[in-house]
């Protein structure tokens, strides 16, 4: 067999009769598909609209626990930082720490008292690391209170005071708010 | 991944068909909607405020004594709006409270006394935390934003 140089086209010495009509287009369709991309592009910018539209530069100050469900109210106002009291119709917690039972808030105090004691210790805490961690602002005193819109006023009446007591004095009720004339509406 | 346009050009000219770069675009729009996603809030929460203090103290000029007192007692009965020495009680309609009514009074009580912002709700121990927020709710409606939430028994009634 004699010895052949090589051709500059490997292309003429196959015999491959579908693979040279692939590569030369000999009449057939192209192998190259245009991907029609306008309806991606339209579904992204549907979403980033959408969640630009919900965007929340606060954040998440507020995470709902599962077994506080609550009441719905139309006036209402953007959270703020600020301690988050979780009463649930079991366990009352400070940040996500409990601090006290229902059971316990439920009893009749024999001395009269209101107070919590671990409540009031915690927020004196958290009001003596505010003023340290900020000098030079003035303490607002606000906590919010995030409770089951079945809890009696009995256990939130004394977790206001130990509120009051530590220095809270501005209370604020976790709400769903509720657009104006929706059903239901007081 | 790209967008021709086509203008038409022919007869021996340059083409003018123009490929759109649609790469930087698919890009950005990508990062835009992870970032938006990760820091999307979903559950929407607001807060009523209300405060503890009660009428005529501090920062207040107008003695106590002089201030018109507008108080609404929540009881196991319904409401009872209290105005000074004036009492309204609202009974329930039903076992349902009777929120309509208890908005209407307070708007004519507002009508009669548009300088006055601060109202005082005094409720028993076993009323439930939803019929407060209502409560405070139809207050605030009533164009009444000093809410103060207190004790039936400490509220003097």
């Amino acid at each position: 067999m004699p010895i052949k140089a090589p051709h500059a086209h490997l292309f003429d010495s196959v015999k491959l009769e579908v693979a040279k009509a692939k590569l030369g287009h000999l009449g057939r369709k192209s192998l190259y598909a245009p991907l029609n991309l306008v309806a991606y592009i339209d579904m992204m910018t549907m979403l980033v609209i959408f969640l630009l539209m919900s965007f929340s530069a606060t954040g998440e100050i507020l995470f709902v626990q599962k077994n506080i469900v609550l009441p719905n109210a139309q006036n209402w106002a953007d959270l703020e930082r600020a301690p988050v009291i979780g009463v649930s119709r079991d366990v009352v917690t400070l940040d996500g720490s409990q601090v006290a039972t229902a059971d316990e808030l439920m009893k009749d105090s024999s001395t009269g008292d209101f107070k919590i004691t671990e409540l009031h210790d915690k927020l004196v805490t958290l009001k003596n690391n505010y003023k340290l961690l900020h000098p030079g602002e003035d303490f607002n005193g606000i906590a919010i209170i995030q409770s089951d819109k079945g809890v009696e006023f009995k256990v939130l009446k004394k977790i206001m005071y130990s509120a009051a007591v530590a220095g809270y004095q501005n209370v604020n009720f976790a709400v769903v708010p509720k657009t104006k004339g929706a059903p239901g509406a007081p | 991944m790209s967008v021709s346009v086509d203008t038409g050009g022919k007869g021996g000219k340059k083409s003018v068909n123009a490929d759109l770069n649609l790469v930087p675009y698919i890009d950005l729009l990508t990062c835009m909607v992870a970032f938006l996603l990760i820091t999307a809030v979903w559950s929407q929460l607001a807060r009523l405020e209300a405060h503890q203090k009660g009428q005529g103290q501090a920062g207040e000029d107008t003695p106590p004594e002089k201030q018109f007192k507008l108080v609404v007692v929540v009881n196991d009965e319904g409401f009872n709006v209290v105005a000074d020495q004036d009492q309204q009680p609202l009974p329930k309609k039903g076992t349902e409270y009777d929120y309509e009514k208890l908005g209407t009074e307070l708007k004519k009580l507002k009508d009669a006394h548009p300088d006055k912002t601060d109202i005082q709700i005094a409720s028993e121990d076993q009323i439930k935390f939803e019929i407060l927020v209502k409560t405070m709710d139809t207050a605030l409606t009533a164009r009444f934003p000093d809410l103060s939430l207190i004790d039936a028994g400490g509220a003097g009634i």
